[in-house]
């Protein structure tokens, strides 16, 4: 189960306009990983990233939970090392290393300085391959993810996005996340022997992959990788994954949450497409016009006309391995939310029946790939551009590609999506917080 | 810390190893007409623009064609008095409502000319400043710098931008009270401090936000928005002279202050006794969080109190995790160190498990917090939290943009120099050192304890959930 959420308004993610990055990056197979590094500028730093497909999806039918569950397991220990005595070995170093779980993959990323990368690699190689799967651990996890999702029940943006999900996404599909007691109840019947299996036929090379990016040499990275993966054998391949059908009538959900003076609010559709497809950077682009940044539609009506709400977006999502979704979310004041929501539609059919104009095209190419620029100077946003190329399927030019892609999308194709994939007749709107319980809309 | 716009997250401390950034080819410092070089720390030049005071901090980088311009405000809510309450923060949001020289209908705006270069761009306000910074192509600087310049001085401040700013400004105070743990917070500064402005949270109390007349706005801006009480930073890959030639092309027409800006001089007298603050809203599950008076940024003991909440909270072997979350009675624990100005709060938070009770987690708290008094920590205990810090520090000079957030921080706090000096303070903490600043500030009479109780929900309308 999706247990951590990017932000929602994220810039698009963005590729190359730098020549020189597909050149200058160095992808092997190493240990059967897919090793891509990137050396940069910064000075003692190294970050890394990496996925294998172990997710949510891949759940056997007798409990939703065991993806999660393996993964939360990682970092409680190995056969080897107990969790303290691993945590002591990356809290003396001051290295990190995390674990997540979402609908496809097991995601893995940390930090370190240069001088410890062979320690961080090795670590990182016995938690995924040997976790120690124990018990008395075991059941600590489960608690504490009783605690998480109980807590996280609390929050009008968590409540609105699990709404989102299970409406417009069949079960099965990867971006479906199950209700939270459904998933709590797979929690407490889960057992030791599940994960042990699950990570037996899940957790292998077939398709991970390991970007590092910053100050290293390569060299050594992979003899660390080698050495620390050596056998390393098993794992899947991800699946063409089925579609999600878009819905052919408007759906609608209030979640009732006491005491809430702000509502988030939520509308928007699965869009059957995937990154790749051949209509979605142009639908991502016109999105980016309604609803991206300050000068947004969304933002620069809602918000700064008519001071409505404190944050307004639209964007484009989850479509990476599988087709994703579109969607508005917006916070209002319960006393301005009619308001909010008539002001809110009245952009989004402008931008359906009118289209973007020129004007608005021009700026926003130029303000896609100058982002790019920007976010490729740390070794997080370079990682993460690496990693998307990759998850994506394309070939690492894609990166130096991606300006020319943008700037060669014309108005026409960038309506024609719009017009093509968005349905504002037959959304889903959800809307969570002190609310009426019974929707009075579409 | 309040946000324009998104929020981002600010490693409060920073890198002592700005140094290694500077590229060998830069000559540091310059000398170019009109500005006084002060000092070099670093890596980093302090320079004095003459004419009018402004304060400049260059760090040159040239790791990539990028670079961080920032102007820190030293202003902030601690600023701020009953009935103005927010009204930085307020200010902060109508600086982007444009100038003459500046606006949307010209079509030069700030949002329209820095997303059109897709800069990494905001402002925020905390209790001691407010800071406006992009991060954007170095090709872009001069464009930025013109508009940042411009509006120190030259900004509309029209009620008729006021009106729906401030329902935007209201919107984000509720969304921070929809966090039960953001309201719990707000109670124990309140608590905590009867007379300093730190009592106030930086969004301000609703009403003010809500009732604060332009005029009063006006008069808030012609007060601080003046270059001496300003410190304009660039951080990346720009050639120093020309930096400074810019500043002074585009600050130049200013003059200094027309008078002294004011100074905060309300003392918090001293706390003789505990406090006690409850929240009790509708929630799922309970916190608890114990705050203690400590020193500002700029005292010696801050190391120390860093490497103790450290050592109490961070990571596994922490020993509020290993009693507390390792025994399933809290779902994380985390310790808030104020790094301020003036003096702050050091708040231990326990986020409650399902099962477990207030009375339990407190009491477990606070007799861990009595043994670190009684019998003190280990070396190994300093050392592993110092070594997660100083890498900390490191990962924060990842790019101008995060040494920018982080320096931003010290110039608040009265000091930039501690920015250079401070890893090398905290090397020289030691386990009696810690021992010390915990039996010193981490005093019952000088605590102020804070409980969130959810109330159950409505089950009734709780099950009323439908399409």
């Amino acid at each position: 189960m999706k247990k951590h959420f990017a932000l929602l308004f994220l810039l698009l993610t963005v590729a190359g306009v730098n020549a020189q990055i597909a050149a200058n990056i160095v992808r092997t197979k190493t240990a059967g990983v897919d090793l891509v590094a990137y050396k940069t500028g910064v000075k003692d730093v190294i970050t890394f990233r990496g996925s294998l497909p172990a997710g949510d999806s891949f759940a056997p039918k007798d409990n939703v939970a065991i993806p999660t569950l393996v993964g939360e397991m990682l970092d409680q220990g190995t056969q080897k090392h107990d969790k303290f005595a691993i945590a002591a070995e990356l809290d003396n170093i001051g290295a990190k290393i995390s674990f997540s779980v979402d609908g496809v993959n097991v995601n893995f990323a940390g930090k370190c300085l240069t001088k410890d990368l062979p320690v961080v690699i090795s670590l990182l190689a016995e938690q995924l391959r040997e976790p120690a799967f124990s018990a008395a651990e075991f059941n600590k996890v489960k608690k504490q993810l009783e605690g998480d999702y109980t807590r996280a029940l609390d929050s009008t943006d968590f409540q609105a996005k699990q709404a989102f999900s299970e409406m417009i996404y069949p079960a099965g599909h990867p971006n479906y996340t199950p209700p939270v007691q459904e998933f709590l109840a797979a929690v407490k019947t889960a057992t030791v022997d599940q994960l042990k299996k699950f990570h037996a036929e899940y957790y292998g090379p077939a398709q991970a992959n390991l970007v590092v990016v910053g100050d290293f040499d390569p060299k050594a990275l992979q003899t660390a990788v080698e050495k620390s993966f050596a056998g390393w054998s098993g794992g899947k391949w991800r699946p063409n994954f089925a579609k999600a059908t878009p819905a052919d009538s408007p759906e609608a959900k209030n979640v009732f949450l006491a005491d809430k003076p702000n509502v988030t609010v939520i509308l928007g559709q699965a869009t059957g497409l995937k990154y790749t497809d051949p209509d979605a950077l142009a639908l991502r682009v016109g999105t980016a016009i309604l609803g991206n940044g300050f000068t947004g539609r969304l933002m620069a009506n809602v918000r700064d006309k008519q001071g409505l709400t404190y944050g307004i977006g639209a964007a484009v999502a989850n479509d990476t391995f599988t087709d994703g979704d579109w969607f508005i979310r917006a916070n209002f004041s319960p006393a301005l939310l009619e308001k909010g929501m008539i002001s809110t539609k009245r952009e989004l059919d402008s931008w359906y029946q009118d289209g973007v104009t020129t004007g608005e095209l021009d700026r926003t190419k130029s303000k896609l790939v100058g982002t790019f620029k920007v976010g490729m100077a740390t070794t997080d946003g370079m990682a993460g551009a690496i990693s998307s190329a990759i998850n994506r399927g394309y070939d690492l030019d894609w990166l130096d590609k991606y300006p020319d892609l943008i700037n060669s999308l014309t108005l026409d194709q960038v309506n024609a999506a719009i017009k093509t994939h968005i349905q504002p007749a037959n959304l889903t709107v959800i809307k969570a917080g002190t609310v009426e319980t019974q929707p009075n809309e579409p | 810390m309040k946000f324009r716009h998104l929020p981002a997250v600010i490693v409060l401390f920073a890198t002592a190893f700005a140094a290694a950034l500077t590229h060998a080819g830069d000559k540091t410092p310059v000398t170019v007409p009109g500005f006084t070089f002060v000092k070099s720390a670093g890596g980093i030049s302090e320079y004095v623009f003459d004419k009018n005071g402004l304060q400049v901090l260059l760090l040159p980088d040239h790791s990539s064609p990028t670079l961080t311009y920032m102007v820190t405000y030293r202003v902030g809510s601690r600023n701020e008095v009953t009935g103005t309450t927010g009204a930085t923060h307020l200010l902060e949001h109508l600086m982007f409502k444009g100038s003459p020289n500046f606006n949307r209908g010209k079509g030069n705006n700030i949002d329209q000319l820095l997303e059109r270069v897709g800069a990494n761009y905001n402002a925020t306000t905390w209790l001691d400043r407010t800071n406006y910074y992009a991060n954007l192509g170095s090709d872009h600087l001069e464009q930025y710098l013109a508009v940042e310049a411009d509006r120190m001085r030259n900004l509309w401040l029209r009620d008729s931008d006021r009106k729906p700013e401030m329902t935007v400004v209201r919107n984000e105070f509720e969304i921070g009270e929809n966090n039960p743990v953001s309201a719990l917070e707000k109670e124990i500064f309140a608590g905590a401090y009867i007379a300093h402005p730190y009592h106030h949270s930086t969004i301000g109390w609703r009403s003010d936000i809500e009732n604060v007349p332009i005029e009063k706005l006006k008069a808030f801006y012609d007060t601080f928005y003046w270059p001496d009480n300003a410190t304009a930073t660039v951080i990346g890959d720009f050639d120093p002279e020309k930096a400074l030639g810019l500043i002074a092309k585009y600050y130049g027409d200013y003059p200094r202050a027309p008078q002294p800006v004011p100074q905060v001089y309300t003392e918090e007298p001293e706390q003789t006794g505990p406090r006690r603050v409850t929240v009790k809203r509708a929630g799922q599950l309970g916190v608890v969080g114990v705050g203690y008076k400590i020193p500002s940024a700029r005292d010696p003991d801050q190391p120390a109190l860093q490497i103790l909440g450290s050592i109490l909270t961070s990571g596994k072997n922490s020993r509020l995790y290993k009693s507390l979350t390792d025994n399933n009675l809290t779902t994380n624990v985390s310790a808030d160190t104020g790094f301020f100005h003036d003096a702050s709060l050091q708040i231990f938070y326990a986020n409650l498990a399902p099962d477990a009770t207030h009375e339990q987690v407190e009491k477990i708290l606070l007799a861990e917090i009595e043994k670190v008094k009684k019998d003190g920590v280990t070396d190994d205990e300093v050392r592993a939290a110092t070594g997660q810090i100083l890498a900390d520090f490191a990962y924060a000079r990842d790019g101008s943009f995060a040494i920018a957030s982080t320096l931003n921080e010290y110039i608040a706090a009265g000091d930039w120099t501690l920015y250079t000096t401070i890893n090398d303070a905290l090397k020289k903490v030691t386990a009696a050192d810690v021992k010390r600043v915990a039996e010193k500030y981490l005093v019952e009479n000088k605590s102020t304890t804070g409980w969130f109780i959810p109330k159950v929900p409505d089950a009734a309308r709780t099950q009323a959930e439908s399409r």
